[in-house]
Order: structure tokens, then sequence, then C-alpha cells
């Protein structure tokens, strides 16, 4: 498969971005998300047992994607 | 609105009040998903589909509530990632599978003449390498996952396609792009030299 400009683009990115103190995969990270969220959504300080969460969701972007969706969802479900 | 413990015990089977709180709790989601779901994917979706999908997991899943959010943050969070995984199942289904047809061994070519990227000499060698780096250093299953992840489809639907499942996908993903990171720093090109080809 030949890649095209936009996609050489994004696997540079990919690449440039990778970080290899990811350890907890995108399970690890749903188990956690809510944790995360409700820590944001108060506007405390995450604690420092969460901030793996933060680490996976920059690296992926299906949990990112997820993540920015359920705070959307609680936001509106606050207002 | 209920108390965390209220809602875990309104929602029991047992419960006296459990169809008032499940239809509260089914106002709840619905209000969110339909706002926090809308135009992504570019899918039309119903949120009351969805919704019933959630609750029935929720249902299922209340022992697995630990208490650490609040009931509420815990339930939609189960439910955007119902929600969502729906949506992308949909946005796959138009899309071409010739990402996963293995007849050309899984290649993933930097197409370099076609590339505007590389219309300035001094990305050439970075692109060179990186072609380098995706033939030597990963594994076929790590190239099948690159350039299927690059033609549009999300961990969870390349997870689909291989018959494996997303963390699974995630990881070859990740450790794909460690790979190529650290093949770049071993040939001398550092984080900024490979972000900079983007300038």
């Amino acid at each position: 498969m030949k890649l095209d400009a936009n996609q050489i683009a994004e696997l540079i990115q990919l690449t440039a971005t990778a970080r290899s103190e990811d350890t907890i995969g995108c399970n690890g990270c749903f188990e956690l998300m809510d944790q995360f969220a409700q820590a944001e959504l108060e506007g405390r300080d995450v604690p420092q047992a969460l901030e793996v969460v933060r680490i996976h969701i920059e690296q992926c972007k299906c949990c990112r994607d997820e993540y920015d969706a359920l705070l959307t969802a609680l936001r509106e479900i606050e207002a | 609105m209920y108390e965390d413990d209220d809602w875990v015990e309104r929602l029991r089977p047992e419960h006296g009040e459990r169809e008032a709180a499940i239809t509260e709790l089914r106002s709840i989601l619905l209000r969110g998903l339909s706002k926090s779901l809308n135009n992504r994917y570019g899918k039309q979706f119903s949120a009351e589909d969805i919704v019933q999908d959630a609750l029935i997991r929720i249902l299922d899943s209340l022992d697995q509530f630990q208490g650490k959010s609040k009931f509420i943050t815990w339930a939609m969070t189960v439910a955007t990632r119902i929600g969502i995984s729906s949506l992308r199942r949909k946005y796959h289904e138009d899309m071409s599978l010739d990402a996963f047809a293995s007849e050309d061994g899984f290649r993933v070519q930097i197409a370099t003449e076609e590339s505007a990227v590389v219309d300035e000499s001094d990305k050439s060698e970075l692109l060179e390498v990186l072609q380098r780096l995706i033939d030597d250093a990963l594994t076929d299953k790590q190239r099948l996952v690159v350039r299927s992840f690059l033609s549009g489809y999300s961990t969870d639907g390349i997870a689909e396609q291989t018959g494996t499942n997303r963390n699974a996908v995630y990881k070859l993903l990740h450790d794909a792009r460690v790979k190529l990171k650290t093949g770049f720093a071993e040939a001398g090109f550092s984080a900024d030299d490979v972000t900079m080809a983007l300038a």
C-alpha cells in the first residue's frame, strides 16, 4: 500500500509523538477514565496515579475521542 | 438526583423503585449522548438504541462501580464507549478493506515521487530512513496495523477486522511508533527533526 502525502504526514506525527511510558493500554484507560473525568470536571488536580490516563489519551486517538465525548456528555447534563 | 449509593441500590432487581431509577438514568444518558455523539463520525444514530444497550450493560455491571467517581460519571463512561463503538462500526462499513489484504505482504510504501512532503530535498533522507525502518524494524502485524490505521480505521475497527481486541491493536501500533522513533534517533534524527518534516 502506497501512502499519500497526508498519510506520510500522519505517520511522521505518530512517530514524533510516540511515548514509551504509556503503560495502561485502552483497557486500563477505560477502567480509570471516570475517575480522571471526575477530577477534571471538578477542577481538581488529577491525582498522580491517574496521570497514566493523560499519557494514554495523548497517545491514543480512539480513547481521546471517547474522553472528549464523555466530557461533552457530562457537561451537558450538568448544564 | 440520587446520591451514588442510592443509585446502585435503587437499580438492583429487588428494589421497589427500580423502574423509576431506570427511567431517570435513561433520561440522563439520553440527554448526554444526544449531545456528545451528534455529528461524530458523520453518521446518523439512534440515541435511544445506544442508551438501551448501555442500560443493559450498566445494570449487569453494577458491582463494578467502585465509588471512585460519581455514579453518573461512571455510567456515562460506560454508555459513551458503547455509543462511540457503535458509531465507529457504522463508519467502517463503507470503508475499503484494501489495507487488510495480505497479497503485498502488508507493505507500507512511502510514495516519495508523489509526496508533497519530499519536495524539499532536506526531507528526503528522513523519508528514506522511514521507509527502511518500516521495512526492517516493523513486523507484518505492525505494518498491517499501521497501514489500516492510516487508512482511517480506528483501533477497534482494526480489531474487528483482524479478529483480535482493541488493546492488542493499540499495543501493536504503539510499539511500532516507538520502534520508528527509536530507529530515527539511532539514525541521528531527533523528534524535533522528525516533526520539522511536517513544517
